[in-house]
Protein backbone atom coordinates (compact mmCIF):
# COMPACT_ATOMS: atom_id res chain seq x y z
CA UNK A 1 0.00 0.00 0.00
CA UNK A 2 2.61 2.13 0.69
CA UNK A 3 4.43 1.31 -2.43
CA UNK A 4 1.58 2.08 -4.35
CA UNK A 5 0.98 5.76 -2.39
CA UNK A 6 4.81 6.78 -3.02
CA UNK A 7 4.36 5.39 -6.88
CA UNK A 8 1.23 7.69 -7.33
CA UNK A 9 2.90 10.54 -5.65
CA UNK A 10 6.04 10.49 -7.92
CA UNK A 11 3.36 9.79 -10.59
CA UNK A 12 1.14 12.85 -9.58
CA UNK A 13 4.08 15.23 -9.25
CA UNK A 14 5.92 14.47 -12.34
CA UNK A 15 2.04 15.01 -14.27
CA UNK A 16 2.17 17.97 -12.65
CA UNK A 17 5.42 19.55 -13.48
CA UNK A 18 5.06 18.08 -16.75
CA UNK A 19 3.76 21.67 -18.22
CA UNK A 20 5.71 23.86 -16.34
CA UNK A 21 3.48 26.97 -17.32
CA UNK A 22 0.36 25.11 -16.76
CA UNK A 23 1.36 24.48 -13.11
CA UNK A 24 3.38 28.03 -12.70
CA UNK A 25 0.07 29.74 -13.70
CA UNK A 26 -1.83 27.20 -11.37
CA UNK A 27 -0.25 28.29 -9.00
CA UNK A 28 0.12 32.31 -9.66
CA UNK A 29 -3.93 32.28 -10.44
CA UNK A 30 -4.01 30.74 -6.65
CA UNK A 31 -2.05 33.22 -5.11
CA UNK A 32 -3.60 36.07 -6.75
CA UNK A 33 -7.16 35.06 -5.93
CA UNK A 34 -6.00 34.42 -1.92
CA UNK A 35 -4.70 37.77 -2.20
CA UNK A 36 -6.84 39.75 -3.33
CA UNK A 37 -9.32 37.64 -1.28
CA UNK A 38 -7.58 38.98 1.47
CA UNK A 39 -6.65 42.40 0.86
CA UNK A 40 -10.11 42.82 -0.77
CA UNK A 41 -11.95 41.95 2.48
CA UNK A 42 -9.52 43.77 4.76
CA UNK A 43 -10.55 47.13 2.33
CA UNK A 44 -13.79 46.56 2.44
CA UNK A 45 -14.26 45.92 6.15
CA UNK A 46 -11.56 48.85 7.33
CA UNK A 47 -8.80 48.33 9.61
CA UNK A 48 -10.35 48.29 12.38
CA UNK A 49 -13.55 47.32 11.90
CA UNK A 50 -15.58 44.89 13.64
CA UNK A 51 -16.64 42.51 10.50
CA UNK A 52 -12.81 41.90 10.46
CA UNK A 53 -13.18 39.05 12.48
CA UNK A 54 -15.86 37.83 10.16
CA UNK A 55 -14.09 38.33 6.95
CA UNK A 56 -11.00 36.24 8.14
CA UNK A 57 -13.56 33.53 8.93
CA UNK A 58 -14.84 33.40 5.22
CA UNK A 59 -11.01 33.58 3.94
CA UNK A 60 -10.85 30.69 6.12
CA UNK A 61 -13.75 29.27 3.93
CA UNK A 62 -12.45 30.13 0.87
CA UNK A 63 -8.91 28.41 1.26
CA UNK A 64 -10.70 25.33 2.52
CA UNK A 65 -12.90 24.97 -0.60
CA UNK A 66 -10.37 25.70 -3.01
CA UNK A 67 -8.45 22.53 -1.66
CA UNK A 68 -11.88 20.83 -1.26
CA UNK A 69 -12.14 20.98 -4.69
CA UNK A 70 -8.42 20.32 -5.37
CA UNK A 71 -9.40 16.90 -4.25
CA UNK A 72 -12.25 16.47 -5.50
CA UNK A 73 -11.77 17.61 -9.14
CA UNK A 74 -8.19 15.36 -8.84
CA UNK A 75 -10.50 12.26 -8.02
CA UNK A 76 -14.00 12.52 -10.34
CA UNK A 77 -12.54 14.06 -13.23
CA UNK A 78 -9.12 12.28 -13.76
CA UNK A 79 -11.92 9.25 -13.23
CA UNK A 80 -13.93 10.39 -16.11
CA UNK A 81 -10.68 11.61 -18.02
CA UNK A 82 -9.06 7.99 -17.78
CA UNK A 83 -11.92 5.91 -18.68
CA UNK A 84 -12.14 8.04 -21.87
CA UNK A 85 -8.57 7.85 -22.87
CA UNK A 86 -8.61 4.11 -21.64
CA UNK A 87 -6.00 3.98 -18.89
CA UNK A 88 -8.62 3.55 -16.49
CA UNK A 89 -8.55 -0.27 -17.28
CA UNK A 90 -4.85 -0.47 -17.74
CA UNK A 91 -5.18 0.70 -14.02
CA UNK A 92 -7.87 -1.61 -12.98
CA UNK A 93 -6.08 -4.81 -13.95
CA UNK A 94 -4.32 -4.53 -10.80
CA UNK A 95 -4.15 -7.26 -7.82
CA UNK A 96 -5.62 -4.13 -6.05
CA UNK A 97 -8.98 -3.19 -5.38
CA UNK A 98 -9.95 0.19 -7.17
CA UNK A 99 -11.23 1.43 -3.92
CA UNK A 100 -7.15 1.18 -3.02
CA UNK A 101 -5.74 2.39 -5.55
CA UNK A 102 -7.73 5.31 -5.77
CA UNK A 103 -7.14 6.17 -2.18
CA UNK A 104 -3.52 6.01 -3.08
CA UNK A 105 -4.20 8.53 -5.45
CA UNK A 106 -6.39 10.62 -3.58
CA UNK A 107 -3.71 10.62 -0.94
CA UNK A 108 -1.12 11.28 -3.30
CA UNK A 109 -2.71 14.32 -4.95
CA UNK A 110 -3.74 15.63 -1.59
CA UNK A 111 -0.54 15.81 -0.39
CA UNK A 112 0.87 18.05 -3.25
CA UNK A 113 -2.05 20.45 -3.44
CA UNK A 114 -2.06 20.30 0.46
CA UNK A 115 1.90 21.64 0.45
CA UNK A 116 1.17 23.95 -2.65
CA UNK A 117 -1.65 25.81 -0.98
CA UNK A 118 -0.09 26.19 2.42
CA UNK A 119 2.89 27.59 0.95
CA UNK A 120 0.77 29.82 -0.56
CA UNK A 121 -1.33 30.47 2.38
CA UNK A 122 2.00 31.36 4.00
CA UNK A 123 3.30 33.94 2.09
CA UNK A 124 0.11 35.89 1.79
CA UNK A 125 -0.41 35.70 5.79
CA UNK A 126 3.27 37.34 5.61
CA UNK A 127 2.29 39.54 2.77
CA UNK A 128 -0.86 40.80 4.78
CA UNK A 129 0.28 40.07 8.52
CA UNK A 130 -3.00 38.59 8.97
CA UNK A 131 -3.67 37.15 12.31
CA UNK A 132 -5.09 33.90 11.50
CA UNK A 133 -3.72 31.13 13.77
CA UNK A 134 -2.92 27.77 13.08
CA UNK A 135 -2.74 26.02 16.34
CA UNK A 136 -2.25 21.95 16.34
CA UNK A 137 -6.05 21.60 17.36
CA UNK A 138 -7.04 22.38 14.23
CA UNK A 139 -5.87 19.07 12.95
CA UNK A 140 -8.36 16.73 14.06
CA UNK A 141 -11.27 19.46 12.55
CA UNK A 142 -9.42 19.39 9.43
CA UNK A 143 -8.99 16.13 9.00
CA UNK A 144 -12.73 15.59 9.54
CA UNK A 145 -13.04 18.03 6.58
CA UNK A 146 -10.68 16.26 4.37
CA UNK A 147 -12.39 13.05 5.13
CA UNK A 148 -15.92 14.51 3.83
CA UNK A 149 -14.10 16.12 1.12
CA UNK A 150 -12.86 12.53 -0.15
CA UNK A 151 -16.18 11.06 0.82
CA UNK A 152 -18.01 13.75 -1.66
CA UNK A 153 -15.28 13.11 -4.46
CA UNK A 154 -15.84 9.08 -4.33
CA UNK A 155 -19.68 10.19 -4.88
CA UNK A 156 -18.91 12.30 -7.70
CA UNK A 157 -16.35 9.83 -8.74
CA UNK A 158 -18.73 6.96 -9.12
CA UNK A 159 -21.39 9.23 -10.67
CA UNK A 160 -18.41 9.87 -13.46
CA UNK A 161 -17.89 6.13 -14.07
CA UNK A 162 -21.52 5.40 -14.67
CA UNK A 163 -22.34 8.91 -16.95
CA UNK A 164 -19.18 9.45 -18.08
CA UNK A 165 -19.57 12.96 -18.77
CA UNK A 166 -19.84 14.94 -15.36
CA UNK A 167 -18.43 18.70 -15.62
CA UNK A 168 -21.86 20.24 -15.42
CA UNK A 169 -22.26 18.14 -12.15
CA UNK A 170 -18.89 19.45 -10.90
CA UNK A 171 -19.47 23.22 -11.85
CA UNK A 172 -22.77 22.48 -9.61
CA UNK A 173 -20.49 20.65 -7.01
CA UNK A 174 -18.58 23.75 -6.79
CA UNK A 175 -21.19 26.18 -5.71
CA UNK A 176 -22.77 23.46 -3.40
CA UNK A 177 -19.15 23.06 -1.49
CA UNK A 178 -18.61 26.72 -0.99
CA UNK A 179 -21.94 26.73 0.75
CA UNK A 180 -21.10 23.82 2.82
CA UNK A 181 -17.24 25.46 3.65
CA UNK A 182 -17.86 29.08 3.62
CA UNK A 183 -21.52 29.12 5.58
CA UNK A 184 -21.20 29.55 9.70
CA UNK A 185 -23.97 26.99 10.20
CA UNK A 186 -22.28 26.52 13.55
CA UNK A 187 -24.40 30.16 14.07
CA UNK A 188 -27.53 28.81 13.00
CA UNK A 189 -29.57 27.90 15.68
CA UNK A 190 -32.35 25.73 16.86
CA UNK A 191 -33.13 22.46 14.22
CA UNK A 192 -31.15 24.17 11.67
CA UNK A 193 -28.08 23.71 13.88
CA UNK A 194 -28.65 19.98 13.95
CA UNK A 195 -28.73 20.01 10.08
CA UNK A 196 -25.58 22.54 9.97
CA UNK A 197 -23.95 19.55 11.75
CA UNK A 198 -25.20 16.61 9.34
CA UNK A 199 -24.13 18.42 5.76
CA UNK A 200 -20.89 17.24 5.02
CA UNK A 201 -17.83 19.14 6.02
CA UNK A 202 -19.42 21.81 7.80
CA UNK A 203 -19.02 20.78 10.85
CA UNK A 204 -15.32 20.67 11.10
CA UNK A 205 -15.43 23.89 8.65
CA UNK A 206 -17.08 25.65 11.64
CA UNK A 207 -14.89 24.19 14.27
CA UNK A 208 -11.62 25.62 11.86
CA UNK A 209 -13.16 29.15 12.00
CA UNK A 210 -13.35 28.70 15.91
CA UNK A 211 -9.79 27.74 16.47
CA UNK A 212 -8.11 29.90 13.90
CA UNK A 213 -10.42 32.53 14.05
CA UNK A 214 -12.21 33.35 16.85
CA UNK A 215 -9.36 31.82 18.82
CA UNK A 216 -11.77 29.57 21.20
CA UNK A 217 -11.08 26.37 22.44
CA UNK A 218 -12.85 23.53 20.57
CA UNK A 219 -15.78 21.83 21.74
CA UNK A 220 -15.31 17.97 22.08
CA UNK A 221 -18.77 16.97 21.44
CA UNK A 222 -19.06 19.26 18.59
CA UNK A 223 -15.36 17.63 17.36
CA UNK A 224 -16.77 14.25 17.73
CA UNK A 225 -19.64 14.84 15.54
CA UNK A 226 -17.80 16.38 13.20
CA UNK A 227 -15.51 13.44 12.91
CA UNK A 228 -18.07 11.01 12.74
CA UNK A 229 -20.00 12.86 10.03
CA UNK A 230 -16.35 12.59 8.28
CA UNK A 231 -16.13 8.99 8.80
CA UNK A 232 -19.36 8.47 7.31
CA UNK A 233 -19.21 10.37 4.44
CA UNK A 234 -16.40 8.84 3.74
CA UNK A 235 -17.51 5.33 4.11
CA UNK A 236 -20.04 6.77 2.16
CA UNK A 237 -17.80 7.29 -0.77
CA UNK A 238 -16.17 4.47 -0.68
CA UNK A 239 -18.85 2.18 -0.43
CA UNK A 240 -20.82 4.08 -3.35
CA UNK A 241 -16.96 3.89 -5.37
CA UNK A 242 -17.04 0.18 -5.14
CA UNK A 243 -20.46 -0.42 -5.68
CA UNK A 244 -20.46 1.79 -9.28
CA UNK A 245 -16.91 0.21 -10.47
CA UNK A 246 -19.10 -3.53 -9.92
CA UNK A 247 -21.94 -1.72 -12.08
CA UNK A 248 -19.65 -0.42 -14.74
CA UNK A 249 -18.11 -4.47 -15.32
CA UNK A 250 -21.15 -5.70 -15.59
CA UNK A 251 -22.14 -2.72 -18.15
CA UNK A 252 -18.80 -3.14 -19.78
CA UNK A 253 -18.38 0.46 -19.60
CA UNK A 254 -15.44 1.03 -17.74
CA UNK A 255 -12.95 1.80 -21.02
CA UNK A 256 -13.94 3.88 -23.72
CA UNK A 257 -17.08 2.55 -25.15
CA UNK B 1 -4.02 -27.02 -14.83
CA UNK B 2 -3.69 -25.11 -17.62
CA UNK B 3 -2.73 -20.77 -18.05
CA UNK B 4 -6.08 -20.08 -19.05
CA UNK B 5 -9.71 -22.14 -18.48
CA UNK B 6 -12.29 -20.23 -19.67
CA UNK B 7 -15.78 -22.05 -20.07
CA UNK B 8 -18.92 -20.96 -21.52
CA UNK B 9 -18.57 -17.10 -21.34
CA UNK B 10 -21.77 -15.06 -22.03
CA UNK B 11 -22.07 -11.52 -22.13
CA UNK B 12 -24.53 -9.36 -23.57
CA UNK B 13 -25.08 -5.19 -23.52
CA UNK B 14 -28.16 -3.37 -22.91
CA UNK B 15 -27.99 -0.51 -25.50
CA UNK B 16 -30.73 1.85 -26.19
CA UNK B 17 -33.21 -0.43 -24.81
CA UNK B 18 -32.19 -3.08 -26.79
CA UNK B 19 -29.81 -6.29 -25.76
CA UNK B 20 -26.79 -7.03 -28.12
CA UNK B 21 -25.54 -10.46 -27.69
CA UNK B 22 -21.66 -9.83 -27.52
CA UNK B 23 -20.84 -12.80 -26.30
CA UNK B 24 -23.27 -15.95 -26.70
CA UNK B 25 -20.46 -19.23 -26.00
CA UNK B 26 -16.97 -18.85 -25.84
CA UNK B 27 -14.58 -21.35 -24.07
CA UNK B 28 -10.61 -21.40 -24.72
CA UNK B 29 -7.90 -22.90 -22.84
CA UNK B 30 -4.35 -21.74 -23.12
CA UNK B 31 -1.38 -23.84 -22.05
CA UNK B 32 2.16 -22.26 -20.71
CA UNK B 33 3.98 -21.17 -23.56
CA UNK B 34 1.26 -21.33 -26.49
CA UNK B 35 0.13 -18.73 -27.93
CA UNK B 36 -3.57 -18.86 -29.13
CA UNK B 37 -4.95 -16.63 -32.25
CA UNK B 38 -8.39 -15.65 -31.96
CA UNK B 39 -10.08 -14.69 -35.23
CA UNK B 40 -12.95 -12.96 -36.14
CA UNK B 41 -14.57 -10.21 -37.60
CA UNK B 42 -14.89 -6.99 -36.59
CA UNK B 43 -17.91 -7.12 -33.89
CA UNK B 44 -17.47 -10.28 -33.17
CA UNK B 45 -17.01 -10.08 -29.72
CA UNK B 46 -13.24 -10.45 -29.55
CA UNK B 47 -12.72 -7.60 -27.48
CA UNK B 48 -15.27 -8.25 -24.98
CA UNK B 49 -14.22 -12.19 -24.64
CA UNK B 50 -10.38 -10.13 -23.93
CA UNK B 51 -12.25 -7.87 -21.25
CA UNK B 52 -14.16 -10.94 -19.25
CA UNK B 53 -10.96 -12.64 -19.07
CA UNK B 54 -9.37 -9.94 -17.71
CA UNK B 55 -11.81 -9.18 -14.97
CA UNK B 56 -12.48 -5.64 -16.15
CA UNK B 57 -16.39 -7.03 -17.66
CA UNK B 58 -18.22 -9.14 -15.48
CA UNK B 59 -19.30 -12.27 -17.72
CA UNK B 60 -23.52 -12.83 -17.08
CA UNK B 61 -22.64 -16.53 -17.20
CA UNK B 62 -19.24 -19.17 -17.41
CA UNK B 63 -16.20 -18.52 -15.50
CA UNK B 64 -12.62 -18.04 -15.67
CA UNK B 65 -9.95 -19.74 -14.53
CA UNK B 66 -6.49 -18.19 -14.60
CA UNK B 67 -3.68 -20.35 -13.35
CA UNK B 68 -6.76 -21.72 -11.48
CA UNK B 69 -7.95 -19.11 -10.16
CA UNK B 70 -10.89 -16.77 -11.32
CA UNK B 71 -10.20 -13.17 -11.57
CA UNK B 72 -13.82 -11.56 -10.60
CA UNK B 73 -13.57 -13.34 -7.09
CA UNK B 74 -9.92 -13.44 -6.45
CA UNK B 75 -8.58 -9.89 -8.27
CA UNK B 76 -4.97 -11.00 -6.66
CA UNK B 77 -4.60 -13.39 -9.45
CA UNK B 78 -4.52 -10.19 -11.58
CA UNK B 79 -1.03 -10.31 -10.67
CA UNK B 80 -0.60 -12.94 -13.35
CA UNK B 81 -2.27 -10.94 -16.12
CA UNK B 82 -1.03 -8.56 -18.83
CA UNK B 83 -2.96 -7.03 -21.49
CA UNK B 84 -2.70 -4.57 -24.36
CA UNK B 85 -6.18 -3.29 -24.94
CA UNK B 86 -7.45 -2.25 -28.47
CA UNK B 87 -8.89 1.30 -28.62
CA UNK B 88 -7.28 2.17 -25.55
CA UNK B 89 -4.04 4.17 -24.13
CA UNK B 90 -2.28 1.56 -22.43
CA UNK B 91 0.33 4.08 -21.34
CA UNK B 92 0.20 7.57 -19.31
CA UNK B 93 1.41 9.90 -22.28
CA UNK B 94 2.59 12.76 -20.30
CA UNK B 95 4.91 9.89 -18.48
CA UNK B 96 8.27 8.63 -19.98
CA UNK B 97 8.36 4.76 -20.80
CA UNK B 98 10.37 4.09 -17.92
CA UNK B 99 7.98 6.39 -15.68
CA UNK B 100 5.84 3.85 -16.90
CA UNK B 101 7.09 0.85 -16.64
CA UNK B 102 7.79 1.90 -13.05
CA UNK B 103 4.47 3.03 -12.20
CA UNK B 104 2.56 0.03 -14.00
CA UNK B 105 5.36 -2.51 -12.17
CA UNK B 106 4.28 -1.30 -9.14
CA UNK B 107 0.57 -1.32 -9.61
CA UNK B 108 0.79 -4.87 -10.27
CA UNK B 109 2.53 -5.52 -7.00
CA UNK B 110 6.50 -4.96 -7.72
CA UNK B 111 8.49 -3.13 -5.58
CA UNK B 112 9.47 -0.06 -6.70
CA UNK B 113 12.77 -1.22 -6.98
CA UNK B 114 12.26 -4.31 -8.74
CA UNK B 115 10.00 -2.49 -11.16
CA UNK B 116 12.90 0.27 -11.99
CA UNK B 117 15.27 -2.76 -13.35
CA UNK B 118 13.16 -4.59 -14.96
CA UNK B 119 11.50 -1.78 -16.87
CA UNK B 120 15.31 -1.26 -17.99
CA UNK B 121 15.78 -4.39 -19.04
CA UNK B 122 12.67 -4.89 -21.06
CA UNK B 123 13.69 -0.83 -22.35
CA UNK B 124 16.65 -2.62 -23.84
CA UNK B 125 15.42 -5.99 -25.35
CA UNK B 126 12.57 -4.30 -27.17
CA UNK B 127 15.07 -1.29 -27.81
CA UNK B 128 13.46 1.60 -26.45
CA UNK B 129 16.42 2.57 -24.86
CA UNK B 130 17.12 5.80 -26.17
CA UNK B 131 13.70 7.08 -25.58
CA UNK B 132 13.78 6.09 -22.21
CA UNK B 133 13.68 9.71 -21.12
CA UNK B 134 10.98 11.29 -23.59
CA UNK B 135 7.39 11.47 -23.12
CA UNK B 136 5.28 8.75 -24.67
CA UNK B 137 3.39 11.21 -26.31
CA UNK B 138 6.10 11.91 -28.64
CA UNK B 139 6.88 8.36 -29.65
CA UNK B 140 5.63 6.62 -33.06
CA UNK B 141 2.68 4.89 -32.99
CA UNK B 142 5.04 1.29 -33.42
CA UNK B 143 6.92 2.33 -30.53
CA UNK B 144 3.99 3.27 -28.27
CA UNK B 145 2.74 -0.25 -29.22
CA UNK B 146 5.75 -1.88 -28.15
CA UNK B 147 6.12 -0.15 -24.65
CA UNK B 148 2.50 -1.19 -24.07
CA UNK B 149 3.59 -4.62 -24.76
CA UNK B 150 6.66 -4.22 -22.43
CA UNK B 151 4.58 -2.72 -19.71
CA UNK B 152 1.89 -5.29 -19.87
CA UNK B 153 5.12 -8.17 -19.47
CA UNK B 154 6.79 -5.72 -16.70
CA UNK B 155 5.60 -7.87 -13.60
CA UNK B 156 6.28 -11.96 -15.71
CA UNK B 157 2.58 -12.60 -16.04
CA UNK B 158 1.95 -16.18 -16.91
CA UNK B 159 -1.00 -14.54 -19.15
CA UNK B 160 -0.51 -11.88 -21.47
CA UNK B 161 -3.50 -10.60 -23.65
CA UNK B 162 -3.27 -8.82 -26.61
CA UNK B 163 -5.64 -7.12 -28.55
CA UNK B 164 -5.20 -6.55 -32.20
CA UNK B 165 -1.36 -5.97 -31.20
CA UNK B 166 -0.65 -4.98 -34.67
CA UNK B 167 -3.66 -2.97 -35.82
CA UNK B 168 -2.83 0.59 -37.15
CA UNK B 169 0.50 -0.06 -37.62
CA UNK B 170 2.91 0.45 -40.55
CA UNK B 171 4.41 -2.79 -42.26
CA UNK B 172 7.54 -2.51 -40.14
CA UNK B 173 6.30 -1.92 -37.17
CA UNK B 174 3.95 -4.91 -37.32
CA UNK B 175 7.12 -7.14 -38.52
CA UNK B 176 8.74 -5.96 -34.79
CA UNK B 177 5.75 -6.62 -32.55
CA UNK B 178 5.62 -10.25 -34.76
CA UNK B 179 9.10 -10.67 -34.09
CA UNK B 180 8.22 -9.75 -30.44
CA UNK B 181 5.63 -11.91 -29.82
CA UNK B 182 7.39 -14.76 -31.03
CA UNK B 183 9.66 -14.30 -28.42
CA UNK B 184 7.68 -13.63 -25.29
CA UNK B 185 6.45 -17.22 -26.43
CA UNK B 186 9.23 -19.07 -26.41
CA UNK B 187 10.07 -17.88 -23.00
CA UNK B 188 7.17 -19.38 -21.79
CA UNK B 189 4.33 -16.93 -21.36
CA UNK B 190 0.79 -18.05 -22.98
CA UNK B 191 -0.70 -15.95 -25.14
CA UNK B 192 -4.32 -14.60 -26.51
CA UNK B 193 -4.03 -12.75 -29.21
CA UNK B 194 -6.95 -11.29 -31.55
CA UNK B 195 -6.49 -10.01 -34.67
CA UNK B 196 -8.83 -10.11 -38.08
CA UNK B 197 -5.95 -10.17 -39.95
CA UNK B 198 -5.01 -13.87 -40.60
CA UNK B 199 -1.42 -13.63 -41.90
CA UNK B 200 -0.46 -13.02 -38.79
CA UNK B 201 -2.70 -15.78 -36.74
CA UNK B 202 -0.79 -18.07 -39.62
CA UNK B 203 2.53 -17.33 -38.44
CA UNK B 204 2.16 -16.40 -34.88
CA UNK B 205 0.06 -19.20 -33.17
CA UNK B 206 0.15 -22.36 -32.00
CA UNK B 207 -3.77 -23.09 -32.19
CA UNK B 208 -6.59 -20.71 -34.03
CA UNK B 209 -10.28 -19.94 -32.38
CA UNK B 210 -12.68 -18.48 -35.14
CA UNK B 211 -15.62 -16.10 -33.09
CA UNK B 212 -18.61 -15.13 -34.95
CA UNK B 213 -21.25 -13.86 -34.11
CA UNK B 214 -20.22 -14.05 -30.25
CA UNK B 215 -19.53 -18.04 -30.70
CA UNK B 216 -16.37 -19.80 -31.39
CA UNK B 217 -17.46 -21.74 -34.76
CA UNK B 218 -13.65 -23.36 -35.17
CA UNK B 219 -10.95 -24.10 -32.94
CA UNK B 220 -7.82 -26.39 -33.70
CA UNK B 221 -3.87 -26.41 -34.04
CA UNK B 222 -3.26 -23.64 -36.70
CA UNK B 223 -1.31 -26.57 -38.65
CA UNK B 224 -4.18 -29.13 -38.22
CA UNK B 225 -7.43 -26.21 -38.78
CA UNK B 226 -5.38 -25.32 -42.15
CA UNK B 227 -5.08 -29.10 -43.59
CA UNK B 228 -8.26 -29.84 -41.91
CA UNK B 229 -10.51 -26.97 -43.76
CA UNK B 230 -8.74 -26.10 -46.55
CA UNK B 231 -10.84 -28.99 -48.02
CA UNK B 232 -10.27 -31.09 -51.26
CA UNK B 233 -9.88 -27.30 -53.12
CA UNK B 234 -6.11 -26.85 -54.09
CA UNK B 235 -4.52 -24.28 -55.88
CA UNK B 236 -1.73 -25.50 -58.27
CA UNK B 237 0.43 -23.78 -60.38
CA UNK B 238 1.68 -25.75 -63.81
CA UNK B 239 4.85 -24.54 -65.96
CA UNK B 240 4.97 -25.58 -69.47
CA UNK B 241 7.94 -26.22 -71.21
CA UNK B 242 5.89 -25.20 -74.85
CA UNK B 243 3.86 -22.15 -75.43
CA UNK B 244 -0.06 -22.66 -74.83
CA UNK B 245 -1.72 -22.00 -78.16
CA UNK B 246 -4.67 -19.57 -78.22
CA UNK B 247 -7.57 -22.40 -78.69
CA UNK B 248 -6.41 -24.23 -75.80
CA UNK B 249 -5.54 -21.36 -73.54
CA UNK B 250 -9.72 -19.77 -74.73
CA UNK B 251 -11.33 -22.66 -73.27
CA UNK B 252 -8.72 -23.46 -70.29
CA UNK B 253 -10.22 -20.12 -68.98
CA UNK B 254 -13.30 -21.35 -69.66
CA UNK B 255 -12.93 -23.90 -67.02
CA UNK B 256 -11.65 -20.99 -64.22
CA UNK B 257 -7.97 -21.85 -65.11
CA UNK B 258 -5.89 -18.29 -64.91
CA UNK B 259 -3.76 -18.26 -67.74
CA UNK B 260 -1.34 -16.05 -66.38
CA UNK B 261 1.31 -16.52 -69.73
CA UNK B 262 2.16 -18.44 -72.41
CA UNK B 263 4.14 -20.89 -70.33
CA UNK B 264 2.50 -20.58 -66.78
CA UNK B 265 -1.07 -21.72 -65.66
CA UNK B 266 -2.65 -21.37 -62.20
CA UNK B 267 -5.65 -23.27 -61.47
CA UNK B 268 -7.77 -24.03 -58.33
CA UNK B 269 -10.40 -27.21 -57.55
CA UNK B 270 -10.47 -30.54 -56.92
CA UNK B 271 -7.80 -33.16 -57.83
CA UNK B 272 -10.41 -34.02 -60.44
CA UNK B 273 -10.81 -31.22 -62.42
CA UNK B 274 -6.68 -30.65 -62.26
CA UNK B 275 -6.44 -34.26 -63.93
CA UNK B 276 -9.26 -32.77 -66.60
CA UNK B 277 -7.01 -29.63 -66.83
CA UNK B 278 -3.69 -31.67 -67.64
CA UNK B 279 -6.00 -33.81 -69.92
CA UNK B 280 -6.68 -31.01 -72.33
CA UNK B 281 -2.86 -30.27 -72.02
CA UNK B 282 -1.69 -32.91 -73.14
CA UNK B 283 0.72 -33.67 -75.22
CA UNK B 284 2.55 -30.41 -74.15
CA UNK B 285 5.21 -31.27 -72.05
CA UNK B 286 4.96 -30.28 -68.23
CA UNK B 287 8.07 -28.43 -66.66
CA UNK B 288 6.94 -28.02 -63.11
CA UNK B 289 3.40 -28.90 -61.71
CA UNK B 290 3.13 -28.02 -57.71
CA UNK B 291 0.89 -27.95 -55.17
CA UNK B 292 0.60 -24.39 -53.08
CA UNK B 293 -0.08 -24.68 -49.15
CA UNK B 294 -3.37 -23.25 -48.09
CA UNK B 295 -4.04 -20.21 -46.35
CA UNK B 296 -5.97 -19.12 -43.25
CA UNK B 297 -7.11 -16.52 -45.38
CA UNK B 298 -9.05 -18.95 -47.61
CA UNK B 299 -10.12 -21.26 -45.07
CA UNK B 300 -11.43 -18.16 -42.89
CA UNK B 301 -13.57 -16.68 -46.20
CA UNK B 302 -15.20 -20.36 -46.43
CA UNK B 303 -15.68 -20.84 -43.00
CA UNK B 304 -17.55 -17.65 -42.62
CA UNK B 305 -19.36 -18.05 -45.56
CA UNK B 306 -20.77 -21.37 -43.94
CA UNK B 307 -21.39 -19.38 -40.57
CA UNK B 308 -23.28 -16.90 -42.39
CA UNK B 309 -25.53 -19.45 -44.37
CA UNK B 310 -26.22 -21.53 -40.70
CA UNK B 311 -27.24 -18.40 -39.18
N1 LIG C 1 -20.14 -1.44 -23.77
C1 LIG C 1 -20.90 -1.86 -24.79
N2 LIG C 1 -22.20 -1.53 -24.85
C2 LIG C 1 -22.98 -1.98 -25.87
N3 LIG C 1 -22.53 -2.74 -26.88
C3 LIG C 1 -21.24 -3.10 -26.90
C4 LIG C 1 -20.35 -2.68 -25.86
N4 LIG C 1 -19.12 -3.19 -26.14
C5 LIG C 1 -19.25 -3.90 -27.29
N5 LIG C 1 -20.51 -3.85 -27.75
C6 LIG C 1 -21.04 -4.56 -28.94
O1 LIG C 1 -20.76 -5.94 -28.77
C7 LIG C 1 -20.34 -6.53 -29.98
C8 LIG C 1 -18.98 -7.17 -29.84
O2 LIG C 1 -18.00 -6.16 -29.68
P1 LIG C 1 -16.47 -6.45 -29.49
O3 LIG C 1 -16.30 -7.43 -28.39
O4 LIG C 1 -15.80 -5.14 -29.33
O5 LIG C 1 -16.07 -7.13 -30.89
P2 LIG C 1 -14.65 -7.26 -31.61
O6 LIG C 1 -13.58 -6.93 -30.65
O7 LIG C 1 -14.61 -8.67 -32.08
O8 LIG C 1 -14.68 -6.30 -32.78
C9 LIG C 1 -20.41 -5.44 -31.03
O9 LIG C 1 -21.66 -5.56 -31.67
C10 LIG C 1 -20.34 -4.17 -30.22
O10 LIG C 1 -21.02 -3.13 -30.87
MG1 LIG D 1 -12.13 -5.50 -30.85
Amino acid sequence: MIQLFWAELKRSWIQYIRYPIEAIGGILITTFFFYALFVGARYVAGPTSQFGERLDAVVVGYVLWTLVIFIVNDIALNLQVESQTGTLEQVLLSPFSAASIFLARACASFSLRFTSVITILLVILGLTGSRLQFPPSLILPFLSVVLGAYGFAFLLGSAALLFKRIQQLLVISQFGLLFLLATPTEEWQGSLKWLGQGLPMTAGAGLLRDVMVRETGLDGLRLLLSLMSGVVYFVLGMVAFRWSVGVAKDRGILGSQ
Amino acid sequence: MKTLEAEHLKKSYRQGGKEVQAVVDVSLTIAAGEVLAFLGPNGAGKTTTIKLIAGLIRPDAGTVRIVGRDPHREPQVLAQVGAVLEGNRNLYWRLTPLQNLEYFGVLRGLKAKTARQRGLELLETFGLMEKREVAVQTLSRGMQQKLAIATALIHRPALLLLDEPTLGLDVEAAQTVKSLVRQIAAAGQAILLTTHQLDIAEVLSDRVAVIQKGVIIAQAPTQEFIRHFAGTDCTYSIELEESLDGERAAQLQSWGVVVEDTHRLRFTGSSEQLYRVLERINPLPLLRIQREEADLTHIFLKLLKKGNQEG
